[in-house]
């Protein structure tokens, strides 16, 4: 509802603006982060920032919020000059900021995150009586319910958001940035931040809202700068825009929203999960629950979900890199429910992982090193113990050129020096040309820009006709509506639903993502 | 802009042997300066006999073959302890127990020659095998018990010390007046390292075919790790354990037998050094040092098997140089001091080549950039 | 027994300060693997400060200044830790090894040049003697002889815990090292915070160092270093869950097993035993290896220990 903010019956002056950031650049070696750029935040406004993963906006906020000092370029408060060089110097500015990643100290409560930095003290002693009133005071001011002596490893990524708010408030900030926040929320979580967003606003805070998801700007923005490849493009009103100017104003080019592809033709079942459970590291409860479905050749399976309700914990139990503790899994009818990930690798799995630098690559290994992975020890590629280099670099070569990877060296190149987007695509080379009956892709497109997001899911697609069983894991909901031939949907370690892509709607698919709807499923 | 001089400064190879050149001769700088606090008069007289050390004998070529082989054997355990260590930070595990493994090898080596008057051959083979077993024990508690393997290993170091006391002091293998092992070369001829080219280096009774086995240890170790897919196994878990299991590597099992091999090659290094009789075991109240020396050299050596040779040789030089010291002003353990203080420069290593890989244009902050680029683009892609 | 609960006070006196110094380091993220050095570096310091007094000062003055002395030579070769791992982000295991390497070799060679000083060249040794030391730390309740030493102890022991629990600034040491990005964006100094966690292990360690070769000796060879007791702290510590309370506990447990090595000849039953006196050495290293192998599978390190913190890398 692009009209909401009308409602709210803001108005603002032509140039009050609070903070304005001018012609600011900040280089890192190789590349120029931000290019003369400029920002300015009017009084009470919330101001949207849009651009592409990698278009400077995070470098931008971290500018403002003193974590990087520019090569050029001053920034304004209140039409003065001010300097801030680390984040003391923000927060005295009145400039507070909710991470992408949460800044939260896991074993500490609630209470205690809030604080710290700005803690209450008597001749170093803590006196936390004062600063509970005052949180439980801005929690029902602004509504952000919170248990205050609650472990922060406790508590859902929502709460741990309004956390991240009332940090901002505690310290009475009136400059609020959120960073990306609608990532890892549910669409009724979101809901109710945009909500909060407004209340804020409306008491007077301004507000830099980050992000890259054009609904939400439309919501609750009032005007949105756009970046693109750290370049300033331009600043909108957001009333008199449209979704489609601002999104080719932020990707240069008209967008494909959708991704072309036949109807999915089912074969032979593949994969059978039949109630897996997986103990939990942290807490007695299982992290997965009673898991059962199936794939079939020739269909895309995903597992929609937010983050942190077990997708991870599954697929790792169903790769072998965490143990199941009861059910079964069969891969074309046999039983592997115990078999080594080896095993599983060699008998027709492929699977690229969530965490590219922490699973899928060796970082400090080659480009050719990382192309065998999996299969080094085999005789294509081993002769007693000893590794066939020549042979290696052939099949390097060979992958590489097939699905376009860039390197600067070739195949010798240190896989660290590469940038993300290839680094996933050595990945996706490598799983895609091994023998295999199922891919499992997690988060497959995570952190790269459109073209080869593009790329990858013409991939998945082009590997599904060709017969290939696909499970995907992803969090993007667009991407799981896009690509997917099925849809189940995790909640709490729980398959809740299954629903079908073309008949759903994004809202209905919220609904089991926050566990407020759940089918009685029939065991598969 | 010299280019080619910058490419040639940015090659890892040189960077490393820059560093630990210049690691060296920060430790022999500062070691003079210790010198001079203990007494300017002589300090420099001191510095000089330290690093002419047996080329005082240049004159007599008899005598200077004869202390360079003696140098030699003496490198032997100290490199071989090294390459232990080496192997088993490649595959990301801090072997610090080759302290401990080092010294159940001269337990077993001596063991077996002086109470049991077993074969050289099969001393040596013991030897290996107890060391191999001392590190594979410190690998499972890494391995199930999830025991930090440093600690497991000081542990092990200290048990391993008091075993090698208890039993050593036995009647058969001590002379117990004396509280030091028997000469082998005495108790069971057969017990000793054949020769190796004795004529060359003045007729050096303590010149073995340890020389020799600890080259060819070193090529195995630069083989096996770049040659082979136990290597490339191993190396993948040092640079990334998540990844290494990812791929269906055996995790546990690799652990345990790196650290057996580590152990293997410490028990090897000690039976190498203590069956050419060169030196006697005497009941000792701290863990023998050769294992931690060996981590300086190791990290001397650009963690590379054959710098580790050329490092061992120039630790061990400088160690017996403190005994040409001269007693009246200074204490031969300044030489210990100043090996210290050289793996304690080894630390810096890293700070040394940003400093060496940092743009032209270099403020304090584009240095530390420069080491995070990477991480930062990689970063705004997620 | 009264011997056995004697030395027992005084190793738990030794290991509880020295695990303590381990936890503010390692809670502020840096491991410090060099506290048998920083006790040596301790150990030394105050050992020659009780050689040098002249035999008139009191023995308050003595107690005083020696346990001062400890303390900065801790605090300063801390600092060997402190500047390689966190200005120079040096690798913390090495750094940690290399610092007890060069303690006992400086040690040695320290004390030798000392002694032979002193002596106008007759004394080469690497030995302190040091009675009236000694025995100014101690004092008697009844049959129980006791010392400063854990009197001190006890009480920085409880300064430790209310200052863990009850500070502003325990609570950002926490913060820096469990997630020391989040510490920086509330503008904590993450550097500041952790050289004070590894100064504050060195001031223990320091300390820890010459109770170790002070409460139960009055002669020491340095040549030995301190045999181990800053690992075996170490091991306290994580048995201790990097928690001052908990550290306490073990720290008694494993000071138990520790003295029955000093002791045993003077207990009947253990020394009727055919065991030889060595094995009773081995004892607490063999006990915190498999209490280690107990508890260290559920053991939660603070996150963010051994990695050099780079502002830039967030």
């Amino acid at each position: 509802m692009p009209m909401a903010n009308k409602d709210l019956g803001r108005c603002f002056r032509m140039d009050d603006y609070v903070i304005e950031m001018l012609h600011i650049t900040k280089e890192f070696p190789g590349i120029i982060a931000n290019d003369d750029i400029t920002l300015q935040l009017k009084r009470g406004e919330i101001h949207a920032l849009l651009g592409e993963n990698g278009a400077g906006k995070s470098t931008l906020m971290s500018v403002l919020f003193g974590l990087y000092t520019p090569e050029k370029g001053i920034i304004k408060k209140d039409g003065k000059e001010v300097h801030i060089k680390n984040p003391n110097d923000a927060t005295e500015l009145g400039i507070g900021m909710v991470h992408q990643h949460f800044m939260l100290v896991d074993i500490f409560s609630v209470l205690d995150n809030i604080i710290l930095g700005a803690e209450p003290s008597k001749f170093g002693f803590l006196t936390k009586a004062d600063a509970i009133k005052k949180v439980l005071d801005l929690s029902n001011k602004y509504n952000l319910k919170v248990d205050p002596d609650a472990l922060i490893e406790d508590i859902t990524v929502g709460m741990q958001q309004r956390v991240e708010i009332l940090k901002m408030l505690y310290r009475d900030n009136n400059i609020l940035i959120f960073d990306e926040p609608t990532a890892v929320l549910t669409p009724q979580e979101i809901d109710e931040l945009m909500k909060i967003m407004k209340n804020l606003a409306a008491e007077g805070k301004s507000i830099l809202f980050i992000t890259h998801k054009l609904n939400e700007i439309m919501e609750v923005a009032d005007r949105c700068t756009i970046l693109r490849r750290g370049k300033y493009i331009g600043t909108v009103d957001v009333a008199t825009s449209s979704k489609e100017e601002l999104s080719s104003m932020m990707v240069g080019r008209d967008v494909k929203f959708a991704v072309d592809k036949a109807p999915a033709k089912p074969g032979k079942e593949v994969l059978k999960v039949e109630n897996v459970c997986v103990k939990s590291k942290i807490h007695q409860n299982d992290s997965v629950h009673n898991v059962s479905f199936n794939v079939r050749e020739g269909e895309i399976v995903c597992i929609a979900g937010i983050d942190g309700n077990g997708q991870t914990e599954f697929i790792g139990a169903l790769t072998g890199l965490d143990d199941i503790s009861s059910g079964k899994v069969s891969f074309c009818g046999e039983d592997i429910t115990h078999k080594s990930i080896r095993y599983k690798n060699t008998h027709g799995m492929s699977h690229v992982p969530e965490d590219r630098h922490k699973h899928g690559l060796v970082l400090d290994y080659s480009l050719e090193e990382n192309m065998i992975l999996q299969r080094y020890f085999e005789p294509e590629f081993s002769n007693h113990g000893f590794i066939k280099k020549k042979t290696m670099r052939e099949y390097s070569d060979r992958l590489t050129k097939a699905f376009d990877v860039r390197s600067g060296e070739g195949a010798t190149t240190i896989v660290r020096s590469m940038s993300g987007g290839n680094q996933q695509k050595a990945i996706i080379a490598r799983e895609m040309d091994r023998e295999h009956k199922l891919l499992v892709a997690v988060q497959p497109t995570r952190g790269l820009d459109v073209g080869a997001i593009e790329y990858i899911h013409e991939e998945i697609v082009k590997q599904r006709d060709a017969g290939c069983a696909i499970l995907l894991v992803s969090l993007e909901l667009d991407e799981v509506m896009n690509l997917s031939d099925r849809i189940l949907v995790m909640y709490e370690g729980e398959i809740v639903g299954e629903v079908d892509p073309k008949t759903t709607t994004l809202q209905e698919l919220g609904l089991y993502m926050s566990g407020a709807k759940r089918d009685n499923r029939k065991e598969a | 802009m010299d280019k080619k001089n910058t490419a040639f400064l940015k090659r890892p190879g040189v960077q490393t042997i820059l560093a630990s050149v210049l690691c060296a001769v920060l430790g022999i700088i500062m070691g003079y300066i210790i010198l001079l606090f203990m007494n300017p008069e002589h300090a420099t007289e001191g510095m000089v006999a330290i690093l002419k050390n047996f080329f005082k004998f240049s004159g007599k070529p008899q005598q200077l073959m004869y202390y360079l082989g003696s140098t030699l054997v003496k490198s032997v355990p100290v490199i071989l302890c090294a390459e232990a260590i080496l192997f088993a930070y490649k595959a990301g595990l801090f072997n610090i127990g080759a302290a401990g493994q080092y010294t159940i090898g001269i337990l077993v080596s001596l063991y077996t020659s002086l109470a049991l008057g077993w074969n050289w051959f099969f001393c040596v083979l013991a030897a290996v095998l107890a060391g191999a077993l001392w590190g594979a024990l410190c690998g499972f508690f890494k391995a199930f018990c999830n025991v930090n393997e440093v600690i497991a290993g000081i542990m092990l170091n200290w048990i391993g010390l008091y075993l090698c006391n208890i039993i050593l002091s036995n009647e058969t293998c001590m002379n117990t007046t004396k509280s030091e092992t028997y000469d082998i070369a005495a108790k069971n001829p057969s017990g000793v390292l054949p020769g190796f080219l004795q004529g060359v280096f003045g007729n050096n009774q303590y010149m073995s075919i340890a020389v020799p086995i600890t080259i060819l240890v070193a090529i195995i170790i630069l083989v096996v790790l770049n040659m082979t897919t136990f290597g490339y196994e191993l190396k993948a878990t040092g640079h990334n354990k998540e990844a290494a299991k990812y791929a269906g590597m055996n995790a546990k099992r690799n652990i345990i037998l790196t650290l057996a091999i580590s152990g293997a090659i410490s028990g090897l290094a000690a039976s190498l050094y203590y069956l050419t009789s060169i030196e006697h075991f005497k009941i000792a109240s701290s863990v023998p040092g050769m294992g931690f020396s060996g981590i300086a050299v190791a990290f001397l050596g650009g963690l590379h098997p054959i710098g580790t040779i050329v490092a061992g040789l120039f630790v061990e030089y400088i160690t017996l140089g403190g005994q040409y010291l001269n007693t009246n002003y200074f204490n031969p353990q300044v030489a210990d001091l100043m090996i210290a203080i050289i793996i304690y420069l080894c630390g810096f290593v890293l700070f040394f080549k940003s400093i060496l890989n940092k743009p032209r244009k270099k403020s304090l902050d584009a240095n530390k950039n420069n080491k995070v680029a990477s991480g930062v683009t990689a970063k705004k892609e997620v | 027994m009264v011997l056995l609960i004697q030395y027992t006070l005084i190793f738990s006196a030794v290991l509880i300060l020295v695990a303590l110094g381990g936890m503010f380091s390692e809670r502020s993220g840096i491991i410090n693997l060099g506290l048998e050095g920083i006790m040596v570096f301790g150990a030394m310091a105050g050992g020659m400060v009780m050689v040098l007094l002249p035999d008139t000062v009191s023995k308050a003055t003595i107690v005083i200044l020696t346990l001062i002395a400890a303390a900065c030579a801790g605090m300063i070769s801390s600092l060997l830790i402190g500047i390689a791992c966190i200005y120079f982000k040096a690798d913390q295991t090495l750094i940690g090894t290399a610092v007890n390497m060069l303690a006992t070799a400086a040690a040695t060679v320290i004390v030798k040049a000392f002694n032979t000083n002193r002596s106008n060249g007759t004394d080469f040794s690497a030995k302190l003697d040091y009675v009236r030391g000694h025995d100014a730390f101690m004092f008697s309740i009844g049959s129980l002889q006791l010392s400063w030493f854990v009197v001190v102890a006890a009480v920085l022991l409880v300064i430790a815990i209310v200052l863990f629990y009850k500070t502003k600034f325990a609570l950002r040491l926490r913060a820096c090292g469990e997630h020391p990005q989040a510490a920086d964006s509330v503008g904590i100094n993450v550097y500041a915070m952790r050289y004070a966690g590894v100064l504050m292990s060195g001031f223990l360690a320091g300390l820890g160092g010459i109770i170790y070769i002070a409460a139960a000796n009055s002669t020491w060879h340095f040549d030995y270093g301190v045999a181990g007791a800053g690992f075996l702290a170490l091991a306290v510590m994580i048995f201790g869950q990097w928690k001052p309370e908990r550290i306490a506990w073990s720290a008694i447990l494993f000071a138990v097993f520790r003295s029955l090595s000093n002791v045993y000849m003077g207990i009947g039953f253990l020394h009727a035993l055919p065991i030889s006196g060595t094995v009773y050495n081995m004892f607490p290293y063999i006990v915190s290896l498999i209490v280690l192998a107990f508890t260290s599978s559920n053991s939660r390190a603070p996150k963010a220990e051994g990695i050099p913190y780079d502002k830039g890398s967030r």
